[in-house]
């Protein structure tokens, strides 16, 4: 293996270990402070009682 | 998810991936890449671009080639095909004869901007110095319908002037039919009664230089019949514009200078080796 | 306030009058970016026509030098990624940002500057370029004095969203917020390393297209893309009053694309004299994008189920459930382009410029002219004066973007084909392209039809001449 082609790997194996680890760590860090709770709090987030839930908002003008 | 900074640093990191692995570690691979030399008392290759070739690959960046035209012959592995005998094969940038060899990175250091181009709704110019003269260079980016009328290229007759002769044609004047040079760019044709007027003013001339041109000097024309008058008319506007002459500007000798200084495919490089 | 006044009604008009001030208070800076955005399609769409008419007929404009296929081409790449679509970029993220933080903008007055510099950088690099300055760097064919117009611009519009986000009291971050903030992010970035490499310090050779090509993809991928696909994620809910069908897909599809989608982009140099690892490491990052794009269509596909029969009666919704089809299928058209064996015969061919205008018409400006129509009324306090104009506008975009497709996708593949063969002489190829050019122009005269008829919409709003909004929460009622 000439040197060029094992700083490659080596960078790139280097960087997969840590992304990928910060990347665990993120998730774990996400699941432990309840970021994935309560998805569906999240998604009704954009309705209010002026446009709620169950009420279309555009159509063709008359 | 209601944090902004995990975003930030989610958005950072995967960014950041990919400007570490696709720009900064392709930066310190190839940057500092050197021309080649067999030994010692060898020219180095590739060298810059200088002069005329320089101003050369300012106006076909202006005029963007490069969104035709590649610079780059792919290796001989690249791209299959299938002759006649239902066998299948590769590489035909090099069969075409666009280049010697593969093209490498090598090739490129002194490139600045590095046109490699991802169109070819023309040829490959990597190394079409190689291909053409500059007589047919000239006369082609005046008007490539010259040698191919299909071709769906522009015409660049702002590279171009027309000008009197003064005493004797320049040397640097294109060789062309008036059909060519009357509307610089396009290809003209007159009406037919232009046509017929011109005939009335010159007929005896233009009959005269058609039948002393070796090519018709056995063939009888009667510039009365209308196949006369077509034969008359495709040999005149093949002769040259009396008095007026279409010479290159400064900027079109630059640019042919740069397509006759693209040979990119042809000094071997040990790395372009398959 | 005394408790006991607190009715469903009160309710509701109360949080209508706080939308209805958040609208007015971002109004001033997003209709100029949105009127400015709409002007530059309008340059755009001319000079594509004549780029697209040189190409069959090319004694079109012959002799002059402003109107050569190479400059016009460069000029409309410009006034469409820098004029058009980035400029709803940025007003989308002002407005949306607005909304979703339910906090009103800042200093909107300063707004103006950003979309100024804008302005002037759009038009000095579309005369600059016309003129003889373009740069032949794909998609950064800007004349060098252009690009630091953009940075500063783009700076002050990345500020005000981050103020913005930093102002919010919804405690909750929406879908679509991520998406815009990662954007407002990467794009600056991306934009500033990119110009810096490949104008102002010494990336030569063979790293300059590699810079060039990175930023290139994720143009599309960083900076659309995620714009557009979060325009989608607030609007379908919000049009339909259906939450998104499952949050849980939108995180995954967020956090794919971010990883995935910036790895992209190597492919386009493939087989050019490029370290091979890089295509190979751009290739991976492609297939993966299968993720997201699943991700997203499947959580718009569902949220939209039983609800497609509004596609008539929404033109918000019509455009921007067009635009979220075309991202599923320009995705999936993308990942397997990036495969070595299809690249061999699609790359260097018309089928990459009919895949580019799937994604940057189909799904990016579609989904955009679906926030125009939901977004402008709700600015102007104005109904869109003509829905025949709109009908127009939708028919004449969808019908050229679906030929421009069709014909260009079969007739790149086959100049692929041919290519590949050296027996086949170069001008069977060029005579073989003739009718496909030919149906893009055709394509591209119905699309600015419709650009016209939707500039017209535009200005007619503008000018007031459209149905005062009669108060009430929504501008709009369903069809009964």
């Amino acid at each position: 293996m000439n040197p060029a082609t094992f700083a490659v790997l080596a960078v790139v194996i280097g960087s997969v270990v840590l992304f990928g680890t910060a990347t665990v760590l993120a998730l774990g860090w996400a699941f432990r402070d309840g970021q994935f709770d309560n998805l569906d709090r999240g998604a009704a987030s954009i309705f209010g009682p002026d446009e709620p839930v169950g009420e279309p908002t555009d159509a063709f003008p008359e | 998810m209601d944090r902004g900074m995990v975003i930030f640093v989610g958005a950072l990191l995967t960014f950041s991936s990919s400007w570490l692995g696709l720009v900064l570690f392709p930066f310190w691979q190839l940057n500092g890449e050197q021309p080649y030399r067999k030994d010692a008392a060898d020219d180095p290759y590739p060298l810059a671009l200088q002069g005329t070739a320089l101003a050369g690959q300012k106006v076909y960046q202006r005029e963007g080639c490069m969104y035709c035209h590649s610079q780059q012959v792919r290796s001989e592995k690249f791209g299959n095909w299938w002759d006649e005998h239902g066998q299948e094969r590769t590489g035909a940038d090099v069969k075409r004869g666009w280049g010697q060899r593969r093209t490498v990175s090598r090739d490129y250091i002194y490139d600045r901007p590095t046109m490699l181009g991802t169109m070819r709704t023309g040829p490959d110019l990597a190394n079409v110095g190689g291909r053409y003269s500059e007589a047919w260079q000239h006369a082609h980016t005046f008007n490539p319908r010259v040698f191919n009328d299909w071709s769906v290229m522009p015409s660049f007759p702002w590279l171009y002037r027309k000008e009197k002769v003064v005493g004797e044609r320049s040397e640097r004047a294109l060789k062309l039919g008036r059909e060519w040079t009357v509307d610089p760019g396009y290809r003209w044709r007159p009406s037919a009664g232009q046509w017929d007027a011109i005939l009335r003013d010159q007929g005896e001339a233009i009959t005269a230089r058609f039948l002393s041109d070796p090519a018709h000097s056995t063939a009888a024309i009667d510039p009365g019949t209308a196949d006369g008058k077509k034969r008359l008319l495709d040999f005149w506007l093949t002769t040259e514009e009396e008095g007026v002459q279409i010479v290159p500007t400064g900027e079109g000798e630059a640019l042919v200078a740069y397509l006759l200084a693209l040979r990119k495919a042809e000094v071997p490089l040990p790395e372009a080796k398959e | 306030m005394a408790p006991t006044a607190v009715t469903p009604e009160f309710d509701r008009e109360r949080a209508a009058a706080e939308r209805a001030g958040i609208d007015a208070s971002c109004r001033g800076p997003v209709l100029y970016f949105a009127a400015s955005a709409a002007f530059w399609l309008l340059v755009g769409s001319a000079l594509a026509l004549v780029a697209s008419v040189k190409l069959h007929t090319p004694y079109f404009l012959t002799g002059i030098p402003e109107f050569t296929f190479g400059r016009a081409r460069m000029a409309h790449l410009q006034a469409v990624s820098i004029g058009w679509t980035s400029m709803v970029t940025m007003g989308g993220c002002v407005w949306m940002m607005c909304r979703l933080c339910r906090t009103e903008l800042i200093y909107p007055k300063l707004l103006f500057v950003s979309g100024t510099l804008w302005n002037v950088g759009t038009l000095l690099a579309v005369c600059g370029i016309l003129l003889g300055g373009g740069q032949s760097v794909e998609w950064l064919d800007a004349p060098p004095y252009c690009p630091p117009f953009f940075i500063a611009g783009l700076g002050l519009v990345s500020a005000w969203v981050a103020a913005t986000f930093r102002r919010r009291r919804e405690p909750h971050v929406y879908v679509t917020q991520w998406y815009i903030l990662a954007a407002v992010f990467w794009f600056p970035w991306l934009y500033t390393v990119a110009v810096f490499m490949i104008y102002w310090s010494p990336a030569t050779g063979v790293v300059q297209p590699i810079v060039n090509w990175w930023f290139n993809h994720n143009f599309l991928g960083l900076w659309l893309t995620p714009v557009a696909v979060g325009t989608a994620y607030y609007l379908i809910p919000k049009i339909i009053g259906r939450p998104i069908h499952s949050y849980y897909l939108s995180i995954t599809g967020f956090w794919a694309l971010a990883l995935f989608y910036s790895w992209a982009g190597m492919h386009h140099l493939i087989g050019g004299p490029i370290p091979a690892w890089l295509s190979t490491a751009s290739t991976v990052g492609s297939v993966m994008m299968f993720i997201p794009v699943i991700a997203v269509g499947i959580n718009h596909h569902m949220t939209m189920r039983n609800h497609f029969h509004r596609l008539k009666y929404s033109p918000a919704l019509r455009f921007t459930v067009f635009g979220a089809i075309a991202y599923t299928w320009v995705s999936f058209q993308g990942s397997v382009e990036s495969l070595k064996d299809f690249s061999e015969v699609a790359h260097f061919t018309h089928y990459t410029v009919a895949h580019a205008h799937l994604g940057a018409y189909g799904f990016v400006s579609m989904i955009y002219f679906g926030l125009y129509y939901y977004m402008i009324p709700r600015l102007t306090g104005r109904e869109w004066a003509s829905s025949r104009l709109i009908r127009v506008h939708f028919w004449c975009a969808a019908v050229g973007i679906t030929i421009y497709f069709v014909g260009l996708s079969i007739g790149g593949w086959w100049q692929g084909r041919m290519m590949n063969n050296p027996d086949v002489p170069w001008g069977n190829i060029v005579v073989y392209l003739k009718p496909h050019f030919l149906s893009r122009t055709i394509a591209g005269v119905l699309m600015t039809v419709g650009h016209v008829a939707f500039a017209a919409l535009l200005v007619m709003n503008l000018a007031g001449w459209g149905k005062k909004r009669t108060g009430g929460p929504t501008y709009f009622v369903e069809k009964t």
